[in-house]
């Protein structure tokens, strides 16, 4: 018993450290000083290889009329610089990003505003934004059906800056004692005219959207709306919670009223429908004691097609392959491309989706290193995207990242009958 | 004989000080730590086992017991990105995805051996209630104990010199005790203002070993600002708090 406490004590006297062990750390005051300007960005190389599926319906209609034999190389750059000026309450943003494409179709570049927008700040409750930004509305990781006024993001990429909407916006926040934190209101004028917003849907609208948010008993809640004729009128909610210390769990619910449904009819007419659509999400985020983050998600699509509508259209292209290789007449092909742009060429067009993302902090004792495996699973036909993905960002400003994506699925399903089978792919993105 | 008087003396010295209000001395030692709302600076280390670094730093707000904020100013990969303490409720705000995430104390936003509770620190006080105060001379150990499951670590072992009222050291524990790792106050500082308190924080971690994170404070001063500036809609400005 005395041996006991005398152990314990000597532990507790030696377990106070003297202030004077301390090594030298150095921290210079001056990179704490405010600039009133601010210029940054990155560059990045991207090399990709795809394994190409000759019998693929996406391969037929993309390459119908080349051979471009078994794989193909591309090689991509990019370069985004972003620029922000503050004076007063004003401040100014400036994003643009430069993409250079040298693949099967020749060299492209190009060039894009992703965001330009002046920010007015009269007080810490009040916003003023006008000109071009994004807006990203949802909780959702890989998808956000909430987001009416963003451009879709790509779930393979789902922290990609993404191209934003020319918007008159306002942030208004208040913050409250009791169970009712915070509330903001958001509203948006999106104006689509030619030359403004004209890919924001159908021109000569006003559109207006608004989000109201509210932090309340520990859970962010959204109600979202977008009116103004550019698009169906859409309406949604979403959530996010943390359970305990390393589970959070969220959700989106949109409504899409009067949604103009475009599809190929098993004979091959183009049948259109208005229909009202309901699309969900829901997901969670869970880290494991051993340092595992998983993300998942199930996403309803109330717009996408039915695995016979997408079937009819595999189908279609096929038919058209093979009229062009008996007769030389590629107009069945031509009107496929048709239904691809804007409709079955999206995102993930289909009904419903998981998706899964795993990545493992540091394993091995390799700081800065994370591998993660991520799956987009469509349900409906059973077909999948695997990608296991190594990331280090040990060297200050520099992310690689080795990226390997396999697509599998039986005919007429959506990954079954993408142009590749793989994906290899190098990314090396230097932040200046 | 000897020996009695030896574990008379012992146990003298491991009687919990109850006359001492182990609450009131937890939040003197919050107090000392930094003003209830103040700003500051900070640069994090991140040191590997052959000596490598990775440095960042950190514009930090916080205000009352509960709401705390920081934004990345350095490395150029890092800048612009937020993060955002609420309660229980933790945010990151990353430019390039465009709007905040919900994350978990025990994640880190930066790796190495901080994770998000550390680096997003409220007041002892908030979180933990005083189970036992020992004293041995000048030097307390107060056991703490979280008031909640969504506190990061579910007891500590805090260590601090009574006369200065500043913790020397705390053991971060698990519900079933065990060491997730020990955090150590060093160089002590007089920031102006009548902040004095340690410059350093260094933590280890037997889950890491070899690894080590250092933490270097500058420029902490008392401070207000307005609830708003607590919320999520407001991390893309924070930086306009500089």
């Amino acid at each position: 018993m005395v041996v006991a406490v005398l152990a314990y004590l000597l532990h507790f006297f030696i377990g106070i450290p003297s202030v004077a062990i301390a090594e030298e750390y150095t921290f210079d005051i001056s990179e704490t000083e405010k600039k009133p300007y601010h210029i940054g960005g990155y560059a990045e190389i991207r090399p990709a290889l795809f394994g190409l599926d000759k019998d693929a319906s996406l391969y037929k209609l993309r390459f119908y009329n080349r051979d471009e034999g078994g794989t193909l190389e591309e090689y991509n750059a990019a370069l985004q610089l972003e620029g922000g000026l503050e004076k007063g309450v004003a401040r100014l943003f400036v994003r643009t990003n430069t993409d250079y494409r040298n693949s099967y179709l020749g060299e492209d570049f190009k060039t894009t505003v992703y965001e330009g927008f002046l920010s007015l700040k009269p007080s810490s409750s009040l916003t003023i934004d006008i000109g071009k930004k994004t807006l990203k509305w949802g909780k959702g990781y890989a998808w956000n059906p909430v987001a009416f006024v963003d451009r879709p993001k790509d779930p393979d990429e789902p922290e990609q800056n993404l191209e934003g909407f020319i918007v008159v916006s306002a942030d208004y926040i208040k913050s409250f004692p009791g169970p009712l934190k915070t509330v903001s209101f958001t509203p948006v004028l999106v104006p689509a005219y030619k030359d403004v917003n004209d890919d924001f849907g159908d021109i000569d609208h006003l559109n207006f959207a608004a989000k109201l948010y509210a932090l309340y008993y520990d859970t962010d809640i959204d109600f979202m709306f977008l009116v103004g004729g550019s698009k169906t009128a859409g309406y949604g909610v979403d959530f996010s919670r943390n359970i305990t210390t390393n589970l959070e769990v969220h959700g989106e619910w949109a409504f899409i009223k009067d949604y103009e449904q475009k599809y190929l009819s098993d004979t091959g007419d183009i049948i259109e429908n208005e229909v009202d659509a309901v699309s969900y999400l829901a997901g969670i985020r869970y880290l494991t004691e051993k340092d595992t983050t998983y993300i998942l998600e199930y996403y309803r699509n109330g717009t996408g097609f039915t695995e016979s509508e997408a079937g009819n259209y595999y189908s279609f292209i096929d038919n058209g392959y093979v009229t062009y290789v008996s007769t030389g007449n590629d107009s069945l092909l031509k009107k496929a491309l048709n239904m691809t742009t804007g409709n079955y060429g999206k995102t993930n067009p289909m009904k419903n989706y998981l998706y899964l993302r795993a990545s493992q902090k540091e394993p091995f004792d390799i700081l800065y290193f994370t591998p993660s495996i991520i799956g987009v699973f469509n349900v409906n036909d059973k077909s999948f995207s695997l990608s296991p993905e190594l990331l280090y960002t040990g060297i200050k400003n520099l992310d690689l990242r080795f990226k390997t994506s396999i697509l599998r699925g039986d005919r007429y399903s959506e990954y079954g009958e993408k142009p590749n089978d793989y994906k290899v792919e190098l990314r090396a993105r230097y932040y200046f | 004989m000897t020996k009695i008087f030896m574990a008379m003396i012992a146990l003298l010295y491991a009687i919990p000080a109850y006359a001492m209000d182990g609450t009131a001395f937890l939040k003197q030692v919050d107090r000392n730590l930094n003003p209830e709302s103040y700003e500051s600076y900070r640069k994090l280390i991140n040191v590997e086992p052959d000596g490598r670094k990775k440095e960042y730093t950190l514009f930090t707000v916080k205000k009352g017991v509960d709401k705390v904020a920081s934004i990345f100013l350095a490395p150029a990969s890092e800048k612009g990105r937020s993060t955002l303490r609420l309660g229980d409720n933790m945010w990151f705000y990353i430019p390039n995805v465009g709007k905040p995430i919900r994350i978990t104390s025990l994640q880190s936003v930066v790796g190495g051996v901080f994770n998000n509770a550390d680096i997003l620190q409220l007041d002892y006080a908030a979180e933990y209630t005083v189970e036992k105060v020992e004293q041995n001379g000048n030097e307390y150990l107060l056991y703490l104990k979280a008031k909640t499951k969504t506190v990061a670590y579910d007891r500590l072992k805090l260590y601090a010199d009574g006369k200065r009222k500043l913790p020397a050291k705390i053991e971060c524990l698990t519900e079933a005790s065990m060491l997730i790792k020990t955090i150590y106050f060093k160089e002590v500082k007089d920031f102006g203002g009548g902040v004095v308190r340690p410059a350093v924080i260094e933590t280890d971690s037997p889950l890491y070993k070899g690894y080590k994170s250092v933490m270097i404070f500058a420029k902490v001063k008392a401070r207000d600002f307005r609830d708003e500036a607590f919320t999520l809609t407001f991390m893309p400005n924070l930086e306009s708090l500089r």
